[in-house]
């Protein structure tokens, strides 16, 4: 007999994830992913001049706007063959890497430690013992006494108001939470510190992107930041600066308080190294390219099929590597008409709901409005972990410095030699995580100093202008974002956009099952994980959050009813 | 530094959910402000707002709402406590957090602004699409003025642009212009 589960917090108007599980003797035996927000991005494009793409892109998601603006504007510049001058590369690239730290950073802390933190148990905790036990850890300023003695009065001040504030509907006091209450105590000051941080990688996108959450220093051909070093109102000296040292503060954060946090909970939780491998075929792209033409990357890229037995580099972002023809979209089980896999440049959004699926019930025939991306026909798996595998089994430098480093940090705490083949799993995709924050934070740093080396020497291109030809050119805008690999595809006809494509990171990761019945990676991972009590799904939410869920498709409607939001149903 | 902060929120990309930032923007063009007021098109930022809230003395937000009963274009205005009336909820997905647990994260920090008021209008339909049903769209000018109200209500002098300037609403562009 088995329990069917609902997780589904969609009550906010349209929009978002829901999972639908059935568990048998405790443990995962079945699961579906479902997003309930349908995307048709080229409807909006459809007729429009692709110099403009990019500002209706970044709307696509407010959290991650600047990663859509980035894929678009290479979507076209790919279509032209265009190149950009060096500074625009190096700009950009900046604001990659600071957005990443941004994202990583919150997402660790905010939307997901709190699946293995117990904040009430914090209360318990002795502020000395704490500082002594983080003192081994790392030598980090903001873990003195004096700082967490004042974030348990702050803490006790909240319950003792009747509140928990951000804390409340947390799943305190459950039987999977297993962490002493001097690490909980640590983790909640980390969680407001980086509060604090995760504002200043932000600052860095607001100081060059002239603005977030919306950045508006694109364009098709470069950037638009005119550098004078010397000229108040342009990219100048005190802006670099203030570039740099926040962005320093932020490396600092991710080195001494991150990655020996993500090592510290991985010690105390070492059952979630085995579950959630899921589906172990990874695709990362090359990013942070050094070069005005894009030849040379500091992040390397990537094809690595069942585990680590087949790897297949990615050199670059032309039209002509081969993984750019293999990409299909499949829409069988998903809301829309059509049942073949198609490519990206043949996409197309035809919605055909077929109703609702009522909650704890059988999944019906088509039940998504995600589609199926597919590689090779197979699922495939992206994000940090297909980023760092694909470094790592490549010996990049920068990935085995931090993999290492993770490895060692949880061998000083806790005594326990992990290996890397335990990435594959839900705790594999958090070290993943803070180890290519890590590698951005020292990367942004690298870019900061070529960007300075090279204004220094006079060179102040920012643009080249973009040229539309008659006829019909197509193209693939390939971007390593916090999420994974993104590609936003465009056909453009006498410089008119025909069609236009968006395969997110979360589509790959979240979609439904295909045509062949092959599930995508949020399904299988599931598969397995242990569920102590179904009222309670705490384990399938950890399994989720690894992969730092974020459908396309961003509402921001305030729900004036305050309905209960995230409610799980359970049926037997 | 801005004292005070204006932020429209929502998608542009999705019917009436384009509310606040299409508020936000025919304001900044009708009326001028000291610039210690902010006026921003914050989109989507989901727990982002945390930031842009962070040591103000009054936050102002206009949203498209969600409301039991409540007829589409409907103009509603929240305080603090309207907005907290709740828990907060349990995300899946980043964009879940709100207004609501942005603020409880601001005042964890000891950050949040002592005033915040939420200009909220009843949304008809919210679908891929650039633009507003006709009862959202016949609510703008009293979501406009209310804009107004909220900041004379603080002591902020709202000077009436002559003549105004055109609100750059570039999602509302025809595709095949």
């Amino acid at each position: 007999m088995s329990t069917r589960i609902t997780i589904d917090p969609i009550t906010r108007i349209e929009g978002h994830l829901r999972i639908d599980l059935e568990v048998e003797g405790g443990h995962v035996s079945k699961a579906y992913s479902s997003g309930t927000m349908w995307r048709g991005i080229e409807l909006i494009l459809q007729g429009r001049d692709p110099r403009d793409a990019w500002v209706f892109t970044q709307r696509i998601c407010g959290v991650c706007t600047t990663v859509h603006a980035i894929a678009s504007v290479r979507s076209v510049e790919s279509a032209l063959g265009l190149e950009i001058p060096l500074n625009a590369q190096l700009i950009r690239n900046i604001i990659i890497s600071a957005h990443s730290q941004h994202d990583h950073i919150v997402h660790f802390y905010h939307l997901s430690a709190l699946d293995w933190v117990d904040v009430v148990s914090a209360l318990g905790a002795d502020p000395a013992r704490t500082a002594a036990l983080a003192a081994k850890i790392s030598d980090w300023p903001g873990n003195s006494v004096q700082a967490l003695t004042a974030v348990k009065e702050k803490l006790a001040g909240f319950v003792k108001a009747g509140q928990l504030g951000p804390f409340a509907n947390g799943y305190w006091g459950h039987p999977a939470m297993k962490l002493a209450p001097e690490v909980n105590l640590l983790a909640v000051a980390h969680y407001l510190q980086a509060l604090d941080v995760q504002r200043k990688a932000n600052q860095v996108v607001a100081i060059l992107g002239s603005k977030t959450p919306n950045i508006q220093n694109l364009a098709v051909g470069g950037v638009a930041n005119a550098i004078n070093l010397d000229n108040p109102a342009t990219l100048n000296m005190e802006k670099l600066y203030r570039v740099k040292s926040l962005l320093e503060e932020v490396q600092a954060f991710i080195t001494q308080v991150y990655l020996p946090d993500v090592a510290a909970v991985a010690g105390f939780y070492p059952d979630w190294l085995k579950y959630g491998a899921g589906v172990t075929n990874y695709l990362a792209v090359p990013d942070l390219p050094t070069d005005a033409r894009a030849t040379r990357f500091d992040l390397p890229g990537g094809i690595v099929m069942a585990g680590a037995k087949d790897l297949e580099r990615i050199t670059g972002w032309d039209k002509g590597q081969p993984f750019v023809q293999r990409v299909t979209e499949g829409v069988a089980r998903s809301y829309y008409e059509g049942a073949e896999q198609r490519h990206p440049w043949q996409g197309e959004t035809r919605p055909s709901y077929t109703g609702d699926w009522k909650a704890e019930t059988e999944a019906p025939a088509k039940y998504s409005w995600v589609k199926a991306p597919r590689l090779d026909g197979k699922p495939v798996q992206v994000g940090p972990l297909a980023q760092v595998l694909v470094g790592f089994l490549t010996g990049h430098e920068l990935t085995v410095k931090y993999v290492t480093a993770a490895i060692d940090a949880v061998k000083a705490i806790h005594g326990i030699q992990l290996t890397p083949a335990m990435l594959h799993s839900t705790l594999g995709r958090h070290a993943a995580r803070a180890v290519r924050c890590a590698m951005m934070g020292e990367l942004s740093l690298k870019h900061w100093g070529l960007l300075a080396a090279n204004v220094g020497k006079g060179d102040t291109a920012i643009f080249n202008p973009p040229v539309f030809p008659k006829g019909e050119i197509m193209g693939v805008g390939l971007h390593e974002a916090p999420r994974g690999t993104l590609s936003h595809w465009c056909v453009i006809e006498d410089g008119k956009l025909k069609n236009y494509q968006a395969v997110v990171p979360s589509t790959w990761n979240a979609g439904p099952r295909d045509e062949k019945d092959q599930a995508g990676p949020y399904e299988a991972s599931l598969v397995g994980n242990p569920i102590a009590d179904p009222k309670l799904p705490l384990e399938a939410l950890r399994t989720i959050h690894s992969f730092d869920p974020c459908l396309a498709c961003a509402i921001h409607t305030h729900d004036a009813d305050g309905q209960e939001l995230g409610q799980v149903k359970v049926g037997v | 530094m801005a004292r005070i902060s204006v932020i429209g929120i929502g998608n542009v990309l999705e019917g009436d959910d384009a509310l606040g930032p299409t508020v936000v923007r025919l304001f900044e063009a009708a009326y001028a402000v000291p610039d210690d007021v902010a006026i921003i098109d914050g989109g989507t930022p989901g727990l982002d707002l945390t930031a842009y809230m962070a040591e103000l003395e009054a936050l102002i937000v206009v949203d498209a709402m969600k409301l039991k009963g409540g007829a589409p274009g409907e103009l509603k205005v929240l305080d603090k406590a309207g907005i907290l009336n709740r828990g907060p909820i349990v995300a899946l997905s980043p964009h879940e957090p709100g207004l609501r647990e942005s603020i409880l994260h601001a005042e964890f920090q000891e950050v949040a602004p002592p005033v915040v008021r939420l200009i909220g209008v009843v949304a008809g339909s919210i679908d891929f699409g650039c633009r507003l049903t006709a009862p959202v769209r016949a609510a703008l000018p009293a979501a406009v003025e209310q804009v107004r109200a909220e900041l004379t209500a603080l002591g902020v002098p709202v000077t009436p642009r002559r003549p105004p300037l055109t609100a750059d609403l570039w999602w509302e562009k025809p595709q095949h212009a």
